[in-house]
This record gives structure tokens, sequence and C-alpha cells, in this order.
């Protein structure tokens, strides 16, 4: 009878699950759920002790971490190890990565850890549970680097290279390339010590062959640690970096261009602005022809239009003979511009002021017009307020006076930038404006539109 | 703008989120962003100085916030909880325990207290079967009802099933004829509409998006000093209006109020506030449900409304430019867009009901602006995108995207997008957004998308909705990050990262208290003002604003939280800098905790009389009251005597609650019966067994039944290693400085123990944990009785410390307690780690349980002597092979603290 009472209490939930409940309709997880679920939930199968000490334990660490209190993190991580032998095979697998986290940011921050013991600590984690061996690896790796014990960390390194585990997964694959990568990078530090050691030898020394011969040595192994690992997609600046700089050393340009061109074109890569950086840096220093380096630039231009390279950028245009070019200077120039972190920038003002001038004495009143034209709207606002002419004014000068050509040029005499600046009576610099206001009364394109 | 010159390793994959083979490279350690690769190795590794301030940490001067206003006139209501709209008591036989809304009880509750409205439309359609005139004659129909008489009948029932009421004939007849129609179309009609609105309801509970971005700001003032602070007050947050509170930060941080708050009138509730000061121009837009609004503050500080826009499908976020003057960016639940400034009007820049990334059902939508003026963000729950305002409409970039390109999870989904571009000298990159999860923290570059350059898995219980940028505390220091949940849980991380190097995480990152850290501050009270208090300090958090006062010494941060009950909290933390030296042995690098001060108390005594004044909202719900009338007649006519049933009658005449003094005096209840022991009390068992001398072989059949054979020695052998790794840590480390509370000056520092050869770290341990736990009139006990255990040859030297020693430390209950191993006893060990929070100052009320608060210590104590006297590998398998034998660890010979309190009398001790 009881049971059967029971049974017409019971919501029915056990018949139809998927219309009552809740929680997963838009398909987000709300972390906090289980918490509100267990508020309410009193009758239903309670967690088991083991379970509820475990989660007590593990929040309690989480707490002590987030108030810097290492010690008594470490003294409860001492009890949490207990979920090593948890009945419940998925969090026993979970287990090792969370001791590992914690672990790891209490060895790294306790005040009282040492590099030893935060080794002991890294090689016991790499095995237990195997599918963190080269994850681990890698941080202790990194640990050590940052700990100045390169030799410590290479050999680390070593060790996880040969490690496998069952089939190569893919995971595993991209793993073991990133240890080898950064295997290579601690052989470019020692590679780059070498070569500063070298720059002081003479070259006629017999220890400048010994010491060339070690470097090449270190330079062939470390091109095959880089290879594999920057043909996956991802962001690998140092390693593409270090490894160009290798091969270029060697004379191996052609090398380098390819990774280069690779890394910086290559559509599954993220659309990483360095990537054009590092091309155009070795376009560059390669005194390659000027053409190439405004298609380099081009791109970059296009990812990033504020970014510092752009003014010399300009340069390149500017000094380009085709007539696209120049327009496209202009353009780069109010790209730049339009960026409020280079609003303050003196020599993006000064080109600006330069080119229009030349623009306008070319008759190219249409390029002019074409840029100034979306940003009629909004650059008055923006640059040349009353506001910003004060503070110009008083920060930089020099600034003041090309942007107040500008503003001339483009919004005619009466804009008030122009009008604040041409106020300011200064005895040194009045000269200086008189010429700017017979520059301005020349190029205006407010008066030429009339 | 400069770009970092070299990026942070990362690997790229594209697709959905939960994406389980990928290696999720952002290790969410806090110190794998110390571990940026040095740019050219030889300088780091030679001067060797870390760049990474590593003990970054802001200390609150108080253990909570401390209210900073009188509570609002206005009573306030926690509204809907979890325990409303889900089935109590759970379904058995699940492994996970899932949220089931509780329909059927809401639909009864409904009936009962919307009757008219359920059954109203119902009875008119069955008037023909229906007599309400009240004569009583007998109609030939078999099947019309007279009402009146149902009614007699029903007055004075319970409204929830007495199993002794009885039904009249008519009533069984009602029901039969009734229930088809009754029962059935109603539950039908009503029942899906009810479900829909449980569900919103429940929805909304999860998360409640309509805070995101706070109802807080900052606005400048008539000097630098003085600020005022923006944010909606009053009721229940629906006859909200803007408070102009001027709060003069002086350079303490302290925050003085002056004068008395202005105020605007609105006609909704504010969801957000926003300021911004560009260009010397103070502007206020405030977003409610159905509005947005756009005011101008003088230098003075005096607001003067610029435009109201009315958004018909609901407005989900509103941002201020903080380039040009006067534009704002306004976001609809319809999908739209739109750029908004006073003197233009609204300029549409994108719309699109569906999501950016992948098919999610929610309206929110979210903008900002980037580090081009004409350059926008647009943002919903799967990802954010950078649309040009000036370029076609509907094209753009995806910025960041909820799926593999992050490493994000299943179920992840965007909750607060920020951008934190501002330009200064030592200032991060002002091309830096904040993607908030629910799991996690990205900053992302708009120069490089979908790449994230930081992600930190923040663990925060509730939505992180409020977030705020903080300039350096002095120059060259990491910018304070301020993270927010709904919940009112805050986190800080230090963000560091200038000029042409990636934003990085400077040093862990840090939780603030939290309102609900305030409770100890006030007075206890009696339970209904207790829940009341605990209701008001647990409302959700909707407004964050912090301020850095310009100060001489130490930096100060001034934290000011809003709650949706209108109250304003304030908290004040100053910046401790340890310098990681090794050379230098930093005494106590236990900070000394906060405590509340007296004029701390007073204030949130203050507050706590002004709140129990504010008269109680008015129940939501009431039980429908029924007709007792009859009943009181039927208990007229049976004449019972005696004080009992005359006082039950009378308080049942006059309708008002049984109070014991209606009922005379009780019977004295017994005291109740001493707790005997339980059957299986082995510590008793062995303590008679000692006693009688053959505690040596009890001992051995103790042993048997620890070390079970089992499939565990190779795991809990790692264990062992594991340990020894953090017991070698907390082995060499001077406990008495570690583990101990701050020593405040009336308090010895505990005495210099007998020095130890350090070869035996955990034995160091054992002695001074050994003499913390037992009162010091029962050491001679102890020590008689440790001479008789089969482990006399090994007993610590711990035991003989001076009583004075022991008396000392027993007065001051060990703040970290350690906890090694007794996790199993978990109900009163809770009671242990609640106990262990509290700050120096409440010490007192816990000076009278001592060896509870001591148990756990002990514990540890006995299991480590355990494992250095008897050394047997036999022995250390039991103690950790499983959690029972754990217990059965418990009856080693140290006993005063680690057993349950009534136990005491029986050990004559």
């Amino acid at each position: 009878m009881s049971d059967f009472s029971e049974d017409l209490l019971r919501p029915r939930t056990e018949d139809d699950p998927e219309e009552m409940r809740v929680g997963s309709g838009s398909g987000m997880h709300f972390p906090w759920l289980q918490r509100l679920v267990e508020s309410v939930a009193t009758g239903g199968r309670k967690q088991k002790e083991f379970a509820q000490t475990t989660s007590a334990c593990l929040s309690f660490i989480q707490e002590a971490l987030l108030k810097h209190q290492w010690q008594r993190a470490a003294e409860y991580m001492h009890s949490y190890f207990q979920i090593l032998e948890d009945s419940d095979s998925n969090k026993r697998q979970a287990a090792p990565e969370i001791i590992w986290k914690l672990g790891s940011e209490i060895l790294y921050y306790h005040p009282k850890s040492s590099v030893e013991t935060f080794s002991a600590f890294a090689d016991r984690m790499k095995n237990i549970g195997v599918m963190n061996y080269l994850k681990i690896s890698l941080q202790h790796a990194l640990y050590l680097v940052h700990h100045g014990l390169l030799d410590d960390a290479s050999r680390n390194l070593s060790q996880a290279e040969t490690w496998r585990y069952g089939d190569k997964s893919a995971s595993q694959e991209v793993l073991i390339n990133l240890v080898q990568a950064y295997k290579g990078l601690l052989r470019y530090y020692t590679w780059s010590e070498k070569k500063v050691e070298l720059s002081r030898l003479d070259q006629d020394d017999y220890a400048y062959s010994a010491a060339s011969q070690s470097m090449l040595d270190h330079s062939w192994k470390t091109s095959t640690d880089f290879h594999s690992l920057i043909q996956v997609p991802g962001v690998w600046d140092p390693f593409v970096k270090s490894y160009v700089e290798m091969l270029e050393f060697y004379g191996d340009r052609e090398g380098a261009r390819e990774v280069l061109t690779n890394y910086a074109y290559d559509e599954k890569f993220p659309s990483n602005p360095n990537a054009h950086v590092y091309l155009y840096g070795f376009l560059k220093r390669g005194k390659a022809p000027r053409e190439q380096l405004i298609s380099v630039l081009k791109i970059l231009y296009q990812i990033v239009p504020s970014h510092i390279l752009m003014l010399e950028f300009h340069r390149l245009l500017r000094k380009s003979e085709r007539e696209e070019h120049r327009k496209l200077g202009l353009e780069v120039l109010f790209g730049v511009l339009d960026f409020a972190g280079c609003t303050k920038n003196r020599t993006a003002w000064q080109y600006l002021a330069k080119c229009l001038r030349q623009t306008l004495t070319g008759n190219h009143l249409a390029w002019v017009l074409e840029q100034w034209t979306p940003r009629k709207s909004w650059w008055p606002g923006f640059h040349f307020s009353s506001f910003r002419a004060r503070g110009d004014w008083t920060e930089d000068r020099a600034l003041a006076h090309e942007k107040a050509f500008v503003a001339g040029t483009l919004l005619g005499r009466g804009c008030r930038y122009f009008r604040y600046i041409s106020k300011q009576d200064h005895q040194a610099l009045r000269k200086k404006m008189k010429r700017i206001k017979k520059l301005v009364k020349k190029y205006s394109i407010v008066n030429s539109g009339l | 703008m400069d770009f970092p010159s070299s990026l942070r390793p990362m690997l790229f994959m594209t697709g959905p989120l939960g994406l389980s083979d990928v290696p999720d490279m952002s290790f969410m350690c806090s110190w794998r962003d110390a571990l940026t690769l040095p740019e050219s190795l030889p300088q780091t590794s030679k001067n060797g100085t870390p760049h990474l301030a590593k003990g970054l940490l802001w200390e609150p001067d108080t253990p909570g916030p401390l209210p900073l206003l009188p509570p609002g006139p206005d009573p306030w209501d926690p509204g809907l909880t979890a325990q409303d709209l889900l089935c109590r008591g759970g379904p058995k036989f699940r492994r996970q325990p899932k949220a089931v809304l509780d329909v059927t009880e809401q639909f009864s509750r409904f009936l009962w207290d919307h009757g008219d409205i359920a059954f109203a439309p119902l009875g008119k359609l069955m008037l023909e079967n229906f007599k309400l005139e009240g004569a009583r004659s007998y109609s030939k129909k078999k099947t019309v009802v007279s009402v009146q008489r149902i009614l007699q009948d029903l007055g004075g029932h319970q409204p929830w099933g007495c199993p002794w009421a009885c039904f009249s004939h008519r009533q069984r007849r009602f029901s039969i004829l009734g229930d088809p129609i009754l029962g059935k179309s109603v539950s039908n009609l009503l029942g899906e509409l009810l479900h829909e609105e449980l569900v919103m309801r429940w929805e909304q509970l999860l998360l409640d998006d309509a805070f995101t971005g706070g109802a807080l700001a900052w606005l400048p003032g008539r000097t630098p000093r003085v600020r005022q602070l923006v944010y909606p007050a009053g009721g229940a947050l629906d006859r909200l209006r803007p408070d102009f509170q001027e709060v003069r930060l002086t350079p303490g941080g302290d925050p003085r109020i002056l004068g008395k708050p202005g105020h605007i009138q609105l006609r909704g509730p504010v969801r957000q506030v926003v300021t911004c000061t560009v260009q010397g121009e103070s502007l206020l837009a405030v977003r409610s449900d159905y509005y947005c609004a756009l005011w101008k503050v003088s230098k003075q500080g005096q607001p003067s409304p610029l435009q109201v826009l009315q958004v018909e499908k609901g407005a989900t976020g509103v941002n201020l430019s903080p380039h040009l003057p006067g534009e704002l960016v306004v976001c609809s639940r319809s999908g739209a867009v739109c750029l908004w400034t006073p003197q233009d009007g609204l300029q549409q820049i994108y719309k699109d009901p569906e999501t950016l990334v992948f098919r999610d059902p929610s309206p929110w939508r979210w903008a900002d602006f980037t580090a081009h003026p004409r350059v926008l963000t647009v943002g919903d729950r799967t990802g954010v995108k950078i649309i040009d305002t000036q370029g076609p409409p509907g094209c753009g970039l995806l910025l960041f995207r909820a799926g593999a390109e992050a490493s994000c999870q299943k179920g992840e989904r965007v909750l607060l997008t920020q951008y934190l571009g501002e330009c200064g000298p030592d200032s991060l990159q002002p091309t830096l957004h904040l993607i908030c999860t629910q799991f996690s923290l990205y900053l992302v570059d708009e120069r490089l998308p979908l790449v994230p350059m930081l992600k930190w898995d923040h663990g925060l219980p509730s939505a992180p909705l409020l977030a705020q940028l903080l300039p350096p505390p002095r120059p060259g220091c990491p910018r304070p990050l301020l993270l927010g949940g709904h919940g009112g849980q805050l986190q800080l991380l230090h963000i560091a990262g200038e000029g042409a190097s990636m934003p990085r995480l400077a040093g862990p990152p840090q939780s603030l208290p939290s309102r609900s850290d305030s409770l100890s501050a006030f007075p206890l009270l009696e339970p209904k003002s207790q829940q009341q208090l605990q209701e008001r300090l647990q409302a959700p958090t909707i407004g964050l604003v912090a301020a850095l006062p310009p100060s001489a010494s130490t930096p100060v941060l001034s934290l000011f939280q809003l709650s949706a009950a209108g109250d304003v909290f304030h908290q004040r933390l100053h910046l401790r800098e340890d310098s990681q030296s090794p050379g230098d042995p930093r005494p106590n690098f236990h900070a000394p905790t906060a405590s509340w001060s007296p004029r701390a108390t007073t204030c949130c005594r203050r507050w706590l009389k002004a709140l129990l004044e504010v008269p109680p909202a008015p129940p939501v719900w009431a039980a429908p009251t029924f007709s007792h009338r009859h009943l009181l007649g039927l208990k007229e006519q049976r004449k019972v005597e005696g004080k009992v049933p005359e006082g039950l009658r009378a308080a049942m005449a006059e309708g008002r609650l049984l109070q014991q003094r209606d009922l005379g005096s009780l019977p004295t209840a017994e005291p109740p019966p001493a707790p005997e022991p339980g059957p299986k009390d082995e510590l008793s068992e062995r303590l008679e067994e000692a006693w009688e001398g053959p505690a040596a072989a009890w001992w051995e059949r103790q042993q048997g039944k620890g070390s079970r054979p089992g499939k565990q020695p190779k795991r809990h052998k790692r264990r062992m290693q594991l340990s020894s790794t953090f017991s070698s840590l907390s082995g060499r480390l001077d406990l008495s400085d570690a583990t101990s509370p701050p020593h405040s000056p009336d308090r010895t520092s505990p005495v210099s123990r007998p020095q130890l050869p350090e070869t035996l770290p955990s034995q160091e341990l054992t002695q001074d944990l050994w003499a913390r736990g037992i009162p010091s009139e029962r050491q001679q006990t102890l020590r008689d009785y440790m001479a008789k255990l089969p482990l006399q040859g090994d007993t610590p030297e711990g035991v003989s410390i001076p009583l004075s020693q022991t008396s000392s430390i027993q007065a001051t209950p060990s703040r970290q307690q350690t906890l090694q191993d007794c996790t199993a006893e978990l109900p009163r060990q809770r009671y242990t780690l609640r106990g262990a929070t509290v700050p120096p100052s409440q010490t007192s009320s816990i000076q009278t349980t001592p060896c509870r608060q001591q148990a756990p210590r002990d514990c540890a104590a006995k299991r480590s002597l355990q494992r250095d006297t008897l050394g047997g590998a036999a022995m250390l398998s039991s103690q950790t092979s499983s959690l029972r034998t754990t217990r059965s660890g418990r009856q080693t010979p140290v006993v005063s603290g680690s057993q349950p309190r009534r136990k005491k009398p029986r050990m004559g001790f």
C-alpha cells in the first residue's frame, strides 16, 4: 500500500523525461545548475560520502587558491589525492588532470616550494594516467626554462619526445610536435648564444671553426624539430622566427622564404599579422624589389590598417612612380589615423599634411574627396574638436600645427581646430603659423569646392 | 599601434565547440602565462629577476563589504527560487540529479489561487447543470445540481486532502459529473501555457541576462575627488530612478557620502547604466526593458536629458562610444543593432534574427565599440563579430567563435563582451576585448580575430555579467580586471602586457569577499529576521564599480557593488606586493587577516536596524482560508472539559494562532535521555579491552580487518608518493607560522619546540599537532595511558610540552586547520570548516568548543604518529587503502579531540 501511494506521489518524470526536463533546452550548459537542483532534491539518491568529501575538498582547494593561501591549499591537496581511489572510473580518470592543475599551481606559488619539489611532483604525475604524460612534460619543461634550467628542460623534452602510448592519435601527434618544437627552441637558444660568442671570435682563430661546426650541428637538428609543427595550423611565432633566423644564417634563403610564405599565406592558418611582418622583414633584409615589399604590406594593411609598419608602407608607396600607389599612400594614412590609438601619432599627421599638399598640388582632388567624404561626418568630432585642440596645444605643439593644417585644408579655415590653434599667440611660432595659414588658403578643399 | 612582436604558440583548430580530439593548449594554470618565452634568452636567464610580481594581492580591510547607504524604504522579496519551481523530493534512481519542473504543484496552486479564472468560463458553459437559486426544489433532471448545497458541503473542508474528510453524495455526484469537463479541459488548456511560463521563469532563474553590463556607474563630480555613483534604487526595482549619489573618495579610499541623493524618476526598471567621459563631456546612458535614455552631465554634475528611445522588442544592451561624444549603440531582441546619436537619430548597422555561429534560441544581443570609431562588435550567445558601419550591411569578420578555435567546451556560450580599449602611456593594447562565458574568460585582440590572446577558467559559480578593467594602481603595475558573478562572487585578475607584449595574467587571480561574507558582522537575530538579512545579503549583484583613489603610499581599491535589493555595499582593499627574492625570508607571509572593526560592526548594526524597520513585502501567495465556523458549532455540542480544549476552541473562534499560553503550562518534559553509545562503538570497546590487558590482541584483530586484500595497493602507492611531495612541502615548513592565525599582540606566539633532526619532518608535525588538541589537565592521564600501549617505545617527546604552552595554544583555534585524511567525516568537518573561516575577533564563540575545532588536526597527528612509530608496511596500507580503514585509524591512542563530545565522560579522564 505504501509503495503504491509513493508511486502516486512521485512526479511522473520517469515516463516522460524529455518533456519535463529543463535546463538544457538551449543546449547551454550551466555550471550552477547542479547546485540549484541539489538544493531542492532531497529525496533522490544521494552522492556517496566519498564523492561528497572529495568534492568538498576540491572546493576548499580552489577557495584557498583564490585567496592565495598556498599552505592551506597544500594541506587540502594532501587529502585530495584520495580521489585517485574513486570507484567511479570517470572521476578517477579525470582526477590526474585536476590534481596536476591544482598541484602545479600550488607548487608554483608556494613560498617554500622549490624546483626539486615541483619536479618530483611532475615526474610522479606524468605516470599517473597515461593521457597526460605529454602535456605535463611540456609544462614541466616550461617551468624549468622559466627557472633558467635549460639543460634539464631539454632533457625532459627529449624524454617526452620518444614517448608513445597506444595508437598515435591526432592530438598526441600535435603534442609530440609541440614538444619537439620547444626542444628546438631550446636548441636555438644555445645556438644563438654560440653565435654571439662566434661574433666575438676572430675568423682566423682555430676556435672559430670548432664553434661554427657545433653551431652547424645544432641548426641541422633544430630544423627537423621545427619542421613538422609549423605545418600544423596555429600561431607559431617564436618557432618560425628562430627557424628562419637559423636558415638565413646558413644561407638557405629559399627554405626560409618557403617557410615564411607558407606561414603567411596558408589559408588554414589564422590571419596572423606577425606572419606578414616576418615575411616583410625577411624580404627587406634580402633587399627585395619595392614592388614585392609593397605587395606584402598591402595584405598587412588589409588585416591591420593600424599597424606600426603602415607608415613605412606609406613611405614605400610615396616613393613609387605609379599613380595608384600614391593614391593608396593617401588611403593608408587616413586609415592609420582612423584608430583611437594613433590619434596622437605626430609622424602620421606630418605625413598626411605632406601627402595632402602633394596630392592637391598634383591635381588629385578626387582622391582626397574619396577619402574625406566618409570621414566628414566623424573626423571633425574625433580629431578636430576644440577639446582636442586644447589638449594638443598643451601637449605637443608640433602635432597641433600639423593637425591644424590638415583641419584647415579639409574643413576650411572656419573650423574650430584651426581657429583655436591659429589664435594661440606664441612668439616663436608666429612665423610658422603664418606659413600654415598661407598654405591652408592655398590648398583648402573647401574653397576649391566652392 | 604596436602589435606584439611574438605571440604565444597556439594551436588553431576550426570546428564546433566541445571537440574532444583537440588538445587544449591553454592549460588553465595561471602560472602558464608567466612562462612567456624569453625573446632572447641570455638576458633573462642571467639577470634572473622574475619580471612577475608573484605576491600581488589585494587585501580587504574588512572580511566583507559594508553597507554604504541605509536600506531603501521599500521591502524586497527574493522572488522565485529553485525550490519554488522544481519538484521536491527529487526523482529517484537517477545517477545525476536533474531539474524537473514541478508543473503539478504549480498547477494545483494556480487552480486554488485563481479558480475564478480557471473555472469561470467552464461554469458558464455548464450553467444549465447548476441551480443557483437556493430554494430547495427537486429538479426532475438528475444532472442539475444545487449550488447552494454543494457550497454548504464544501465549506470547512481542508484544501489538501484531509484523510478523514467524508464526501456527501452530492459532492460525489458533482465530481463524477464535473470531472471530465473540469479535470481535462482546464488542464489541457491551461497546463500548456503554465508549463511554458514555468520554463521561461526557470530559464530566467538559471540566467538572468537583464542586468548584463551592470547598473552601477561612476560619473565625475564637481571636483576630481568628488564623484557620483549612479544606480537604480527603490523597491523591487520596478519604480526606479537613477540616484545621483555624491561620494567623496578620500586618499585612504574611504568613501564619504555628501548630501542627499538626487534622483530622476523613470517609468521602468533600470537594467543597465553606462557612463562615459569623452573629450571632457560626460554622458550617461540608461537601459530599461523597453526604453533607452541618454543624459548629458554638466561639469557641476547636473544631468540633463537628451533623448529617449523606445525599443519595441526590448533592449538587451546599450553602450557609449569611448571615441565620439554622444554616440551610442543599442541592441534589440529582434536582432537589430543600431548606432544612435541624439543629432542624427538611429542608424541600423546590423540585423539578423539568427545567431552568428550556430543556432541558439537566445534573443540576447550585445554590441560595443572597437579601437576604430566606425567599427563595432556585435555579439550573441554564439560568437562576436566585427562590423564596419561604413561597409556593406551584414558583412564582417568573426572576432570570437564559440568553437574549437578558442577550445570552447560543450554548451559554452558568450555571456558578456566588453571593449577594454583605453589609450594611455602604460595601458594595454587599445584593441583588446573581454569575452566572458560561463566557464572562461577570454581576451581577444581585434587585429587577430578568433585566436584568444588569453584564456582563463574563472570557475565562478554564477554567470559573470559584470566586468571592469581598472587603471594600474601604480605605474608599471599590471592592471586589475574585476569580474563579478550574478550571484555576488567577485574575482580579480591582474593583466599585464604593455606596449608590444602580449596580455598575460600577472600572478594568480584572487577572489574578493562577497556580500554574504558580511553576515558575520551582524548580530545574531531571531530566525525570521536572520533569514531576511541573509536573503538580503545574498541578493544578486547587479552592479559593480571600482575606483583607485590617488593616494600617497599603498594603492587602495574602492569597490562598490549594487544588489538587486537596491543596496550599495562598499569594500576597501589595499595592495600588498611581496617581493619574491628567496633571500628575504618573510616570517609572516600569511597576511594578517581582516577583522571587523568596531566602526564596521556599528555601521552594520545601524543598517540592520533600518532594514528591520522596513515593513515586510506583502506575501506573493497566501493560502486560501476556509470557513471553520460550522466546525466550531460541532465542537460546541459536545461539551468537553479541560483547559486545553478550551484554549483550542477560544483560539479557533477568534481565528488566531494557537499559542502556548492558551494551553496552560505543559507538563515539564523530561530532559532527553543521554544518547546511548552505538552497538559498534569501537573506541569504548577498545578502551575496555585495553583496560583488561589484551590490547595487543585487539590491535592484531583490527589490523586484520583493516588490510583487506584488494586491487588497491598499486594506486595508493602513487597516492603515497604524491602525498609525500606535499608533505615534504608542509614538513619543511615552520608550521607555527604557516598554519596558525596571525598573532595578535595580546597572545603569545607558540614557544619554540624541542629541536628535532630534519630527517623526520612528519614527526615534527606530529608533535606540534599532538600537543595542541589535548587539554592540559588531560595530558598527564594521557601520558600514563600511552605508557601502557604497545607503541610506547617510540612515543614522541612532544607530549611533554610545557602545559602553559598548550593552554595558550588551545585558546587560539587554528584558522587553517590541517584536514589531512579527515575528509571522511563530512558533517562534522563542515562545521569545522565554517568555523575555520571565522576571523580572529570571533574566536570567543569558538573557544567553547575547542576540541571540535581541533578534531581533524588530532586525527592527522595520530596518523602521522602511527606512521612514525610503527612504520610497518601493513600499517601504512591499512591507513590509506580505503575510507573505512581511515576511520579505523582513529582508534589510535589520542582520543580526546577526535571523538564526539558525548563520549568524554565515559573515558574517565
